[in-house]
């Protein structure tokens, strides 16, 4: 985990194009410090997880052993298979929910409107903790057996929000006149929102994606109160052994969990070019 | 691996009905009504079910603390029986029998003694019949205490897991001997590196026992004399944590409250061992064992007798307590884990440890538990 | 990825005739409504169709349970510990305890630094990423966002090693004589909103970023024939066109902060109790959820009320923006 990208030193900025031509030290150091700061606790987890020593504390020597223990370890995959399930629903789910919902909000002029407007600010203010009880409470009033489905019923309620939240603004920020040209040409508005609208939200619907897939990915408050008897998500079973002092193998699956990231973020960020606009960041910069 | 055993009471489902109509009361927004109410189950007797078929009857659905059962022993039982292990963990017993009120339906559970005695008071446990076990006889005839423990008559719905008590474990090379006293954590060599568990019933035990009142007591002036002295205690204490064994190691703990098995971690782990010392109280010690049970509505109680059956042998012991660091109370298997503990006797559990009135106990009624609730919460919150 | 780089993430109030109004680019609803033909009234009804699986979704399953939860505040555990629902008003008396308060106000004041210091270390990150690193801008975005992706659990684990007395900061420290030797910063104050920062600061990041890159850098250079020198340019150009970003920073940090419990429970000490600890103990552990619940419609109705505050203040500044 060095990666260090800053190192204290950026690429000279193009004179006259960035306009700002002093260099900012104060900030490059404060962005220096951030990075190591940032960096260091996830080096230290990805450190002991090599290490050969069921130790946290006292280094070794360089082993797999934790690594090994992970792919051997059945329990452990299968909630990881059950963590990308979860996931991978949850992400749909909020998906079509939160973009259709986003479009409402923006379009519709109607009482539904702004009671929606509201009822989705509250996810964002609530502690998931008290969504995750709130859940238990509706599926056992409701005599919901809990099950995986139950917590990726609970996993897209907190999702919803999100989406719609980043895609409202760029809704907004949209010209229905076009959606209109495309009508007067002879577009249904299905059509012109399938051919028109969609297409224009296209990375905000992808970064969205890929926020609530890490998000859920990530969650084990929500998902602990919710969850059956199948496989636990990892993030469950990772909050189950860390209460109580963390085990070297976490230390390899928060590792692995990293390197997933990465890649995630890596995919998040080429996918847009497919689609060619900016290309680059645009899901990054927001717009 | 360490342990926790929480004070809390049971929370037997919901009735369907009254919380749906709680639920469209409260979306009404008239949620002050109080009309519906949550109900216990009435649950099926354990009695009126018959005695368990030893065999294989489906795969394990198991459930219990995080890192409790050595991987590899896992491993010969799917190879020795092919059969899957389907594991779950929980982080608390009270986060388990929500669990298990929600409906889920485990094939085999490890509640601690306090929670056995609930569990099987609300008929939730199915009778273990001992003779059908073939390991048996080395828990109960080596243990005698476990033929007729205070949390389930005769074991008629557990059999004994593990085994732990709760003491002191400390950094010789910063505190030198300490005196075998609770007043211990008090050390002013200690103060701001000392640690509490942060566990209800061990919080308050301690301070009882430090005290001279009964371990599990409930009463106003007692918990008022407890709190007062936990209270006191608090400005030396650097926090309240359950990951005794890593505070331990990583030296942000000189002294601190610790169960008796997490300290084979400490002795595991350690860059030198010998600087580390584990005591156990003159005033008394808290005393703890987990079982395990099988839930009245478990789908494969057969393949969960193998289980059990399977881990009373022996090897499959010896190889436990190693992964774990606590001991059971299987005859035969007491020398491996002296030499496990090794320079720590007293982490050592004699069946003459095993005293009923050094058990956490279910508080009599629910004023009672919530006194004592409200009296740990005025401790922590300060 | 796109964390709330709306600059108003958490949106403006509705008004009552139209929740359309979000960002100050928009075509204004009310001109485009006033004049334009408007396709058929059938037509138009197929944005109240797309709102409404959401809005059902969330009103079923959110809503209801959340009220569930409300309802059982005022409700009590029968015998055997269980929750009942009721009209008690014991949990909200109970609530009175001043020890309650006392971590509430706590909470109110670690989650208030955290916002603060997350503004004070993203400003000047945003500020050199988004206007001096040049191309490397995308890449030091990514390398910000990534560990965020990676667990929570693990990463506050990660960051209690490095705090700890024998970590390597307080090594460094000492190496350098900013330490003494008995300097410590896990299970003190500082080291929870140190988890804190740690665990949010992402949030406060993207919108300063995306408020900075945004802005037309000419400004700047304007700025700076007009004031002079670089910091009234700064304080006088730069400073005002990102206030909408830290204010959505301040919010996206300080709710998480909030409602955390596990830094309190890895970098905390005894007298760093916040309220989401409590709550958690009541659930996870206590067995009184009905004062749980209680606690958490506290919690809620202090949240409600911030959210309230800041809506008020990014109204105000809107229409002090469109004059």
């Amino acid at each position: 985990m060095n990666r260090h990208p800053m190192n204290g030193r950026p690429p000279r900025p193009r004179r006259g194009r960035r306009g700002a031509e002093r260099r900012p030290w104060f900030a490059i150091a404060v962005t220096a410090v951030f990075f190591v700061l940032l960096y260091l606790p996830i080096g230290m987890v990805v450190l002991f997880s090599f290490n050969s020593q069921k130790s946290l504390t006292v280094f070794k020597s360089f082993s797999l052993r934790w690594y090994s223990a992970f792919f051997h370890d059945h329990v452990l995959l299968s909630s990881l298979g059950m963590s990308l399930q979860v996931s991978l629903v949850a992400m749909a789910g909020s998906v079509v929910l939160g973009v259709a919902l986003a479009l409402g909000l923006v379009r519709a002029r109607s009482r539904l409107g702004s009671y929606a407007g509201l009822i989705m600010m509250v996810p964002l203010i609530t502690p998931e903790i008290v969504t995750g009880v709130a859940s238990l409470l509706l599926f056992k009033g409701l005599g919901v057996t809990l099950s995986t489905g139950t917590v990726m019923i609970a996993e897209i309620t907190f999702s919803i929000s999100y989406v719609t939240v980043i895609l409202r603004s760029r809704v907004a920020a949209l010209n229905p006149e076009v959606e209109e040209a495309a009508m007067d040409l002879g577009a249904t508005r299905w059509q012109s929102l399938r051919l028109v609208t969609l297409p224009a939200l296209l990375p905000a619907i992808l970064a969205s994606a890929v926020l609530i897939f890490a998000l859920v990915f990530d969650d084990f408050v929500l998902a602990y109160f919710t969850t059956g008897v199948d496989p636990q998500p990892l993030a469950v079973r990772i909050y189950s052994a860390i209460r109580f002092g963390v085990e070297p193998t976490i230390n390899a699956v928060g590792s692995l969990m990293l390197l997933g990231s990465i890649l995630l973020i890596a995919l998040a960020l080429a996918i847009p070019r497919f689609f060619g606009r900016r290309g680059g960041l645009d899901i990054l910069s927001g717009e | 691996m360490s342990y926790q055993a929480l004070p809390r009471s049971p929370r037997p489902p919901l009735s369907r009905r009254s919380l749906l109509r709680a639920g469209a009361v409260g979306t009404l927004g008239l949620g002050l009504t109080g009309c519906g109410f949550m109900q216990a189950q009435t649950s099926a007797s354990d009695d009126t079910q018959p005695p368990i078929d030893v065999k294989v009857d489906g795969d394990l659905v198991y459930f219990n603390w995080a890192d409790y059962v050595d991987p590899s022993v896992f491993a010969g039982f799917q190879k020795e029986y092919g059969v899957k292990v389907v594991q779950s963990n929980f982080d608390s017993m009270e986060g388990m029998v929500a669990k298990l009120d929600a409906g889920n339906s485990y094939d085999l559970i490890f509640p601690s003694a306090k929670y056995t005695q609930r569990l099987a008071q609300a008929g939730r446990l199915r009778r273990i019949d001992h003779a059908k076990l073939h390991n048996a006889d080395a828990v109960f005839s080596g243990y005698g205490y476990f033929e007729d423990p205070w949390y389930d008559a005769r074991s008629a719905h557990s059999v004994p897991f593990t085994m732990y008590k709760t003491g002191i474990g400390w950094r010789k090379d910063r505190l030198g001997n300490l005196s075998g006293s609770w007043q211990d954590l008090w050390d002013p060599g200690a103060s701001g590196t000392a640690f509490l568990l942060d566990d209800e019933d061990e919080a308050l035990g301690m301070a009882a026992l430090k005290l001279g009142i009964d371990l599990n007591t409930s009463q106003k002036a007692d918990l008022d004399r407890i709190t007062t002295l936990l209270k006191n205690l608090r400005p030396h204490l650097r926090g309240f944590s359950s990951d005794d064994y890593n505070n331990l190691l990583n030296g942000n703990a000189t002294i601190t409250q610790a169960w008796s098995g997490d300290m084979v971690s400490v002795l595991n782990q350690a860059k030198d061992a010998s600087v580390y010392g584990f005591e156990v109280a003159r005033e008394g010690s808290p005393i703890n064992s987990d079982c395990y049970a099988i839930p009245s509505n478990a789908r494969h109680p057969g393949t969960a007798m193998l289980f059990i059956d399977y881990m009373l042998r022996p090897a499959n012991v010896v190889k436990n307590m190693q992964y774990i660091g606590y001991p059971m109370p299987v005859h035969g298997t007491e020398s491996a884990y002296a030499a496990l503990v090794g320079q720590l006797p007293q982490c050592v559990i004699s069946p003459s440890d095993l005293k009923p009135g050094l058990y956490f106990r279910n508080p009599a009624t629910t004023a009672d538990a919530q006194a004592r609730d409200a009296a740990w919460t005025d401790v922590k919150a300060g | 990825m796109d964390l709330g780089t709306d600059p108003t993430p958490v949106p403006t109030p509705m008004s009552a005739s139209t929740s359309a109004s979000t960002s100050g680019s928009e075509p204004k609803p009310g001109t485009a409504a006033g004049s334009a033909p408007r396709p058929s009234a059938a037509g138009a009804r197929i944005w109240t169709w797309l709102a409404l699986p959401g809005t059902v979704w969330m009103s079923v399953i959110f809503i209801a349970s959340l009220l569930l939860v409300a309802a059982l505040s005022f409700g009590t555990t029968d015998a055997l510990g269980d929750p009942r629902f009721g009209a008690t008003l014991v949990n909200w008396t109970a609530l009175t305890d001043p020890a309650y308060l006392t971590v509430l106000l706590r909470s109110l004041e670690y989650a208030l630094i955290t916002s603060l210091v997350c503004l004070v270390i993203a400003y000047p990150v945003a500020y050199a990423i988004a206007l001096h690193a040049g191309r490397l801008k995308n890449a030091l975005i990514a390398a910000i966002v990534v560990p965020f992706f990676a667990n929570y659990l693990v990463r506050m684990y990660g960051w209690s090693v490095v705090l700890s007395d024998n970590g390597p900061l307080l090594g460094f420290l000492r190496s350098i004589g900013l330490a003494g030797s008995h300097t410590k910063i896990l299970n003190t104050g500082f080291g929870v909103i140190a988890g804190l920062v740690y665990g949010f600061v992402v949030f406060m990041i993207i919108p300063l970023y995306a408020a900075l890159e945004r802005m037309d850098v000419s400004l700047i250079e304007a700025g700076r024939d007009l004031y002079g020198g670089p910091l009234r340019t700064f304080l006088s150009v730069t400073v005002p066109s990102t206030r909408q970003g830290a204010a959505a920073g301040m919010v996206l940090v300080f709710l998480p902060a909030m409602g955390d419990f596990v830094s309190a429970q890895f970098m905390g000490g005894p007298n760093q109790i916040m309220i989401g600890n409590l709550i958690q103990d009541k659930f996870f552990e206590g067995q009184n959820w009905p004062l749980g619940s209680a606690l958490t419609m506290l919690l809620m109705a202090v949240l409600l009320i911030g959210m309230f505050g800041y809506l008020r203040r990014t109204r105000k500044d809107e229409a002090e923006a469109t004059g």
